[in-house]
């Protein structure tokens, strides 16, 4: 095994994790209902993915409470997931072969700093 | 597990996602292209010469007509979003809530232009800009939503811009952004639900549909609305044939100059033209030749002044003025 290949965060390399965190990446926020309309997986599964999330402190949530008196948690990705976020995108970038053009793309337009620079 | 590249591609649709979140309410289509469209269409029927006869009151009246109207309007959406939103377990996303921020500026700046122009002018491309706001704001809320939504917005850019640049009569001109408003907003809700606007052919399609939703009935009502009532073979007209020269009275009082109250010039009438005349005098309706009737206060006519010059003439000041007094078509 190469030494110098990336390792590539465990918490993050999960196909619905990864969609949470890049949903909230380019969003800012969202809640429980969008997520899983956008994401289209089942409440039970959501809610176990959000919580390990939640657990890492990669995702913040707050609740809102409307003046009828209906509240809803909104879920944001904190500091530190976006960093690891971008750490997963930019580990991920250097698994993929050179002349794969879409990984550069996305790297150039990720709403994030690059924490390597 | 999905390969890397599977994984990178998904985070490029999440990403995607997530920065063209912005979604049109039904509602809100309604109620802009509703409220825009009737206040186009039928503004002048309550802000009129006949009404307001001074230019500055009339100018304030449509002001606070507009104003009143728009800021209601604006209100009345916000709320219903925030319920529609509250009711889906929704939030408004920070870009739409900026992107809804630029959409009130663009009505205040069209609001404040239309007052304008009542003191400085070019009130033959008013509905040209209010086309073109409109673009703007479909335009800016396509950027974080739909492509097809950008494309929409461009699209009734270019109308305002060619229907002005083609010097599109101001009946027509009204009735094409009364369209973009009533018939655009709406169709572009209907259409965005209903294609699939991944590929660029399909965009073509959906844009050509929306141009022609837009432009038909426009043109359509230009022509079946008339602009002034026509006369009943009971009316009496007065036909001034090509070459009549008629007295132009003009009256110029100002600070600066004052014109003698028995000036005039003699014009020369360059088309036939027809005027109906209620009791013995012209009640503000004409038509050139046997083409159809309008009125004075309908925005066909303008006068636009294209330069002043000071001169000396055998010694003695004088003022040449070019002006060019015509209509916008018919």
């Amino acid at each position: 095994m190469n030494s110098s290949l990336p390792t590539l965060d465990a918490l993050l390399h999960q196909p619905v994790r990864t969609q949470i965190a890049a949903y909230l990446a380019g969003r800012g926020e969202a809640t429980f209902a969008e997520l899983k309309r956008t994401l289209g997986v089942t409440d039970g599964n959501l809610d176990a993915h959000l919580n390990k999330l939640l657990d890492a402190g990669y995702l913040e949530c707050r609740k809102e409470t409307s003046s009828a008196g209906r509240s809803q948690t909104v879920f944001s990705l904190a500091a530190i997931g976006r960093e690891a976020f971008a750490a997963y995108v930019i580990a991920l970038t250097a698994l993929l072969p050179a002349r794969t053009d879409a990984p550069e793309q996305l790297v150039a337009n990720a709403p994030f700093p690059d924490p390597t620079s | 597990m999905r390969s890397h590249l599977e994984q990178i591609h998904s985070i490029q649709a999440m990403l995607a996602a997530g920065h063209r979140c912005v979604e049109l309410e039904r509602h809100s289509l309604l109620l802009w292209g509703l409220v825009g469209g009737g206040l186009c269409a039928f503004t002048d029927l309550f802000i009129n010469a006949d009404r307001f006869p001074d230019n500055g009151r009339r100018a304030v009246a449509l002001f606070f007509w507009l104003a009143a109207w728009l800021g209601a309007m604006s209100w009345l959406d916000h709320v219903l979003t925030r319920r529609a939103r509250l009711a889906r377990q929704e939030t408004l996303p920070f870009a739409q809530a900026q992107i809804t921020r630029v959409w009130w500026m663009l009505l205040a700046l069209g609001t404040l232009s239309t007052f304008a122009m009542f003191f400085h002018g070019g009130g033959d491309m008013i509905y040209a800009l209010w086309t073109v706001l409109l673009g703007l704001g479909i335009f800016f809320f396509g950027l974080f939503s739909r492509p097809l939504i950008e494309w929409i917005g461009l699209a009734a850019i270019l109308l305002g811009i060619l229907g002005l640049a083609s010097g599109l009569p101001m009946n027509d001109a009204r009735w094409l952004t009364a369209s973009c408003f009533a018939v655009g907003l709406p169709f572009t809700g209907w259409l965005t639900a209903r294609i699939d606007d991944s590929r660029a052919w399909r965009r073509v399609l959906a844009v050509g549909l929306w141009l022609a939703a837009v432009v038909v009935p426009a043109l359509a009502a230009a022509r079946l609305v008339p602009t002034a009532p026509t006369p009943t073979p009971a009316t009496s007209t007065l036909r001034l044939s090509a070459g009549t020269v008629v007295p132009l009275h003009i009256d110029m009082d100002s600070a600066l100059v004052a014109i003698a109250a028995d000036a005039s010039i003699p014009v020369r009438v360059r088309r036939d033209t027809e005027v109906a005349l209620t009791d013995g005098q012209p009640d503000g309706r004409y038509r050139f030749g046997d083409g159809s009737w309008h009125t004075i206060q309908d925005g066909v006519l303008y006068l636009r002044i294209d330069h002043i010059e000071p001169k000396l003439s055998a010694g003695q000041p004088e003022i040449r003025m070019h002006s060019d007094f015509d209509f916008t078509g018919e």
